[in-house]
């Protein structure tokens, strides 16, 4: 209850800033993603990183002189609303976006910002395809899950050594195409994938499905999707008696999964981005975070900072939103970021991302584990 | 071998406690189209309520040092029956008496909109996220060989079962022993004729509406406490079930709304035991479809004989 009153807030305020400071010359930039919905709490992350980036920017005197300005639009990680919410943004005249969260969300969105002459940058959507069709404008500053699946797989190849292997997805673009990964490349290293099967995502009970793990023997599991379905799962199974090595994306990793599986999530690996809030040198951005209360240890919380960071510096550096002029010196330039010297390759995704394993705990927090 | 129907056991459990709860909600479904032949599509809603007050009266009880496991079961039960039942009360005031006697679409279109507001005032007031909760009833037996294939029946599915049992029995007294139960049989045969008869119909409906959300709230209950996790959003898919399963078993029959939600449950459960829990969707709605081309009036339910 208490978040959506403070999302109302949040956007009542943003909206009061809209009306108090529209005399100053200022440059829009759109947030999106989801505000309301299932995986809202993903949503916050990325904006909290995003208005912390342009708060700070704005203190040390703006872009050229211009402020910028925070505009958040909700598309409750639907792919209807965030084509929506696309177009909402185009006729609001805004040329710059964060967003959006879910990959199913931002490939619709992204056809329309190409389109349109809208430059975007997704800090948290991990699905290959969104770069895979030659769009100059379309940037992300996260990994692909073409990177952490295979990361994934070789942990458990060279860490865990599982006989019987099940891998479970939600049948959703960002889950099935992680688990798809993840079964290659197992199948490659020789690992024994006993199950390959899809959940429907909402559902509430998956004790068919376990009682068929159980029968399988299986001693591990990749679950691709997000917490609200694992957290189910975790907790089902050990009702039943079903103990398994579990291990999900960054889909899953948040204190969510903790509340809804409770002791059940003990143990769980999740293959998370680094954990930029515990490099020294962005301490005092971590400082800036709990200051304002806000949580900076989520996944997108960094990623969505330096989004806007690379935003403002190339506009900078070509002179005004001029998108097109922006993508060119992107692709040509290394940003140094909180979240390290990042670089962008031809087709809008960094050059290099490394993601970490880290085992969860019951009481929410997480460890890497070596 | 013994494996074998072990595991067939175990997926028919897990099938059966899932069929009792869609069979549970799907009664509110053909209680209200038998006597009004109108589609309550915010049903599934006032079942999502149901948990969503479950949770808060333990969560309340829990704040005030209050344990013990009966106590709390039965306040829950009390409560959440009492606030669905003025839910479905109010609803039927609101949004469905009305538009009674003009044509049944706008009675639909009505109940589209309630279920759509109903969703989103809870989304509003209780936030989007997943509510959680931790299991109040754990433990069950458990049998065969650990180190094969162990089926387990937990203390939980028990419950669900012998409370649906019990509400249903219930049910069926109240309808067929009763005197409110007698006026409710009138007006499905024929409402007018009933109006006529000095039973003043629009009790009878307000009391099908108050029945059916108690019920909804039962199902709220056991499944909230069963799964620990609810969200604004299960209402629709849980409906969605429901609705199939009184389809299934013939719309406006009560026995049928219970057969349909048994065999919509277990039909799930070994799908996704013998094939692949993705197919298991696809498989039961197209039953549901071969059983309306074979019996569009379903399994229980009765040809409809158009009247003159």
């Amino acid at each position: 209850m208490t978040t959506i009153k403070k999302h109302l807030i949040g956007l009542s305020v943003s909206a009061m800033m809209l009306g108090a400071a529209s005399a100053q010359a200022e440059i829009k930039i759109a947030l999106a993603g989801p505000v309301t919905g299932p995986v809202a709490q993903y949503g916050d992350m990325q904006f909290i990183g995003a208005k912390m980036a342009i708060e700070q920017i704005n203190k040390a005197g703006g872009v050229n002189g211009e402020q910028l300005e925070a505009v958040v639009y909700d598309d409750a990680c639907d792919p209807k609303q965030a084509t929506a919410v696309a177009n909402k943004v185009v006729n609001d005249g805004i040329q710059l976006v964060v967003g959006h969260l879910c990959s199913s969300s931002t490939e619709p969105a992204s056809d329309i910002y190409e389109d349109e002459g809208v430059l975007m940058i997704t800090a948290a959507s991990t699905s290959p395809t969104i770069t895979e069709k030659g769009y100059q404008l379309v940037f992300r500053t996260i990994g692909l899950d073409s990177l952490q699946g295979p990361f994934a797989a070789k942990h458990v190849v060279d860490a865990i050594k599982p006989q019987r292997v099940a891998v479970i997805h939600d049948k959703q673009q960002y889950g099935e195409g992680l688990a798809t990964s993840v079964k290659s490349e197992l199948d490659k290293a020789g690992v024994n994938v006993v199950m390959f099967e899809g959940v429907t995502s909402g559902d509430k009970d998956f004790s068919a499905l376990i009682g068929k793990l159980k029968k399988e023997n299986v001693d591990f599991v990749y679950y691709g999707g997000y917490h609200p379905e694992l957290g189910l799962i975790l907790r089902q199974s050990r009702e039943k008696g079903f103990n398994a090595k579990f291990m999900g994306p960054e889909g899953v990793g948040n204190p969510d999964i903790t509340a809804i599986a409770g002791e059940a999530s003990e143990g769980l690996l999740v293959t998370l981005p680094n954990s930029f809030d515990q490099d020294p040198k962005n301490a005092d951005l971590v400082a800036a975070f709990k200051a304002k209360n806000e949580d900076p240890s989520g996944a997108f919380v960094f990623p969505a900072y330096s989004a806007v960071q690379i935003m403002a510096d190339s506009i900078k550096a070509v002179g005004s939103v001029d998108t097109d002029a922006m993508a060119k010196h992107m692709r040509a330039t290394t940003f140094s970021t909180p979240t390290g010297d990042l670089a962008f390759d031809a087709k809008g995704d960094l050059k290099e991302f490394s993601f970490v394993v880290y085992e969860w705990h019951a009481d929410g927090s997480k460890t890497a584990v070596k | 071998m013994l494996e074998q129907l072990l595991y067939f056991v175990q997926q028919l459990l897990n099938g059966l406690t899932i069929g009792s709860t869609y069979a549970l909600i799907a009664i509110g479904y053909t209680m209200v189209y038998g006597i009004i032949g109108m589609i309550n599509f915010a049903h599934g809603e006032i079942y999502m309520i149901g948990t969503y007050v479950t949770f808060i009266v333990i969560a309340g009880l829990a704040y005030m040092g209050l344990e013990s496991l009966p106590l709390v079961f039965t306040a829950a039960l009390l409560v959440s029956m009492a606030v669905a039942a003025s839910y479905g009360f109010a609803i039927e005031r609101v949004a469905y008496r009305p538009l009674r006697g003009q044509t049944r679409l706008l009675a639909l279109i009505s109940a589209i909109g309630m279920s759509i507001f109903l969703q989103n005032f809870v989304r509003l007031s209780q936030g989007s996220r997943d509510i959680a909760m931790p299991s109040l009833i754990t433990g069950g037996w458990t049998f065969g060989d650990p180190s094969s294939f162990e089926a387990s029946l937990s203390y939980m599915q028990v419950i669900i079962w012998v409370v649906t049992l019990v509400t249903m029995a219930a049910l069926t007294l109240f309808i067929t022993r009763s005197k409110w139960g007698r006026a409710c049989r009138a007006c499905s045969q024929d409402l007018g004729m009933t109006n006529l008869l000095g039973i003043n119909a629009n009790n009878v409906i307000a009391l099908t509406f108050v029945v059916g959300a108690a019920l909804a709230a039962v199902a709220g209950l056991l499944l909230g406490l069963y799964y620990g996790v609810v969200n604004p959003y299960v209402g629709f898919i849980a409906g969605l079930k429901a609705f199939t399963a009184a389809v299934l078993g013939g719309i406006g029959s009560i026995p049928g709304a219970m057969l349909g939600g048994l065999l919509l449950g277990v039909t799930e459960a070994m799908t996704s035991a013998y094939f692949s829990s993705e197919y298991k969707d696809v498989v039961a709605f197209s039953l549901l479809v071969l059983v309306l081309l074979f019996r569009p009036w379903g399994l229980l339910g009765k040809p409809e004989v158009e009247k003159i």
